[in-house]
């Protein structure tokens, strides 16, 4: 079983859209796992039917018991992030500010301050368009992605995928170049940058590839509405060549995308697309440098 | 000679834990001794940021000469494991732990 990371470091690119397209090219043959879990999008291109559901918790907020408190006002005296106020004349700790340190714990002379695990979303497995199966998961407003919860997903995934005797999961890959970055390559065969010829592109491009050159990971790259500035798109192939990542196509900007995207569908429903022909390669071309590994 | 290895289970048969930071076992195989002795990570791999520091920290005070993973630690672990003299052997990922020993002591595994 292969498992391939796409990302992108900016957002924008396109990432989620060629990654939906794999996943239609791969049909029943991969499992999907949206890690992309800030705004996750996955679920508006590959229509899950949301067969099963658990909650997430993940990290901690402090909590105030009313009935201990002395009101000293020591803990939103020590609070950096003003979560703790006395608006309504108790002591209360807003969740949104909370960032879970445990100070106010820690000095509250009553012990009546303790830190609580705390719900922050869903994950789901789901039987999705493609055949597949697909792992996501949907945060509640407010709470962050986590390298736990990446972790989470792709630990499902996996599982799934081992348990149906899948030759590869597809996992749509966490913005940046943050923990859930780390948590989504870890683990992970070949990675997939999607990329597009901005300064902002290239720029993001070579600080994620810095991460994944850290894990010495086996990459390629799309470059995505190639066209748009040659130049920069022939920057960015003299950064792939001089690092080792494989140049693995050029996307036309093709107004198609915008379509697809719009109608809640994936690039390569569309047959007449220029976009589909290069996409369809592009998985075979990938399925063949996996085997290769 | 003690060699690391971050797994899922607890044997020779276990399989290789790709991930550092969120490996659920650290196993330590005491050549001397001819000895594996196992460190439960699961609570570490349970918090919701920061488990490459933690568990470097673990390998660490578990004072190993090599360890073996999947794809090596990221950059805060890396950072906190080049203070060690640790040789970090990657690519095990796919493999048990007496496929990843054996890779190791005939020289097939890359040292990161």
């Amino acid at each position: 079983m292969k498992e391939i990371v796409i990302i992108s470091g900016k957002g924008g690119t396109g990432k989620t859209s060629i990654t939906a397209s794999f996943a239609m090219l791969a049909g029943s043959d991969a499992i999907i796992a949206d890690c992309d879990v800030d705004a996750a999008d996955m679920h508006l291109l590959l229509k899950p039917d949301w067969f099963m559901q658990d909650d997430f918790y993940s990290g901690v907020a402090a909590e105030i018991d009313p009935e201990k408190c002395i009101k000293c006002g020591k803990c939103e005296q020590v609070c950096r992030f003003e979560a703790i106020n006395h608006e309504t004349g108790q002591y209360e700790v807003s969740n949104l500010n909370c960032e879970g340190c445990g100070y106010c714990g820690h000095i509250c002379p009553a012990g009546a301050i303790s830190m609580v695990e705390q719900n922050v979303g869903k994950w789901y497995v789901s039987d999705i368009k493609t055949g597949a199966k697909m792992v996501h998961a949907g945060l509640k407003i407010g709470a962050d992605n986590s390298g736990k919860l990446v972790a989470k997903v792709k630990r499902e995934a996996k599982a799934i995928a081992t348990l149906e005797n899948k030759p590869y999961i597809i996992v749509d890959g966490s913005p940046g170049i943050g923990c859930p970055v780390v948590s989504s390559l870890s683990g992970a065969d070949f990675v997939v940058f999607v990329t597009e010829p901005t300064v902002s592109g290239i720029h993001d491009l070579e600080r994620v590839y810095q991460l994944v050159e850290k894990f010495r990971i086996p990459s390629g790259c799309i470059i995505n509405k190639a066209d748009l500035n040659e130049q920069v798109s022939a920057e960015i192939k003299l950064f792939l060549t001089n690092n080792g990542i494989q140049h693995l196509a050029d996307l036309p900007y093709d107004e198609s995308f915008t379509k697809a995207m719009t109608n809640g569908q994936t690039i390569v429903e569309y047959p007449d697309s220029p976009i589909t022909g290069v996409l369809t390669i592009c998985w075979t071309d990938l399925k063949l440098i996996l085997e290769k590994q | 000679m003690k060699i690391a290895f971050t797994t899922t289970g607890t044997d020779w048969n276990a399989s290789i834990d790709p991930r550092f930071g969120r490996t659920e076992y650290i196993l330590i195989y005491d050549e001397e001794k001819d000895e594996i002795t196992n460190f439960d990570n699961r609570d570490i791999a349970d918090v919701a940021h920061g488990a490459g520091p933690k568990t470097a920290q673990l390998i660490f005070d578990l004072k190993p000469q090599v360890l073996i993973t999947g794809n090596g630690p990221g950059g805060n672990a890396a950072a906190v494991l080049t203070k060690t003299d640790l040789k970090i052997y990657i690519g095990a990922g796919n493999m048990t732990v007496k496929e990843a020993y054996e890779a190791y002591k005939t020289g097939i595994l890359k040292q990161s």
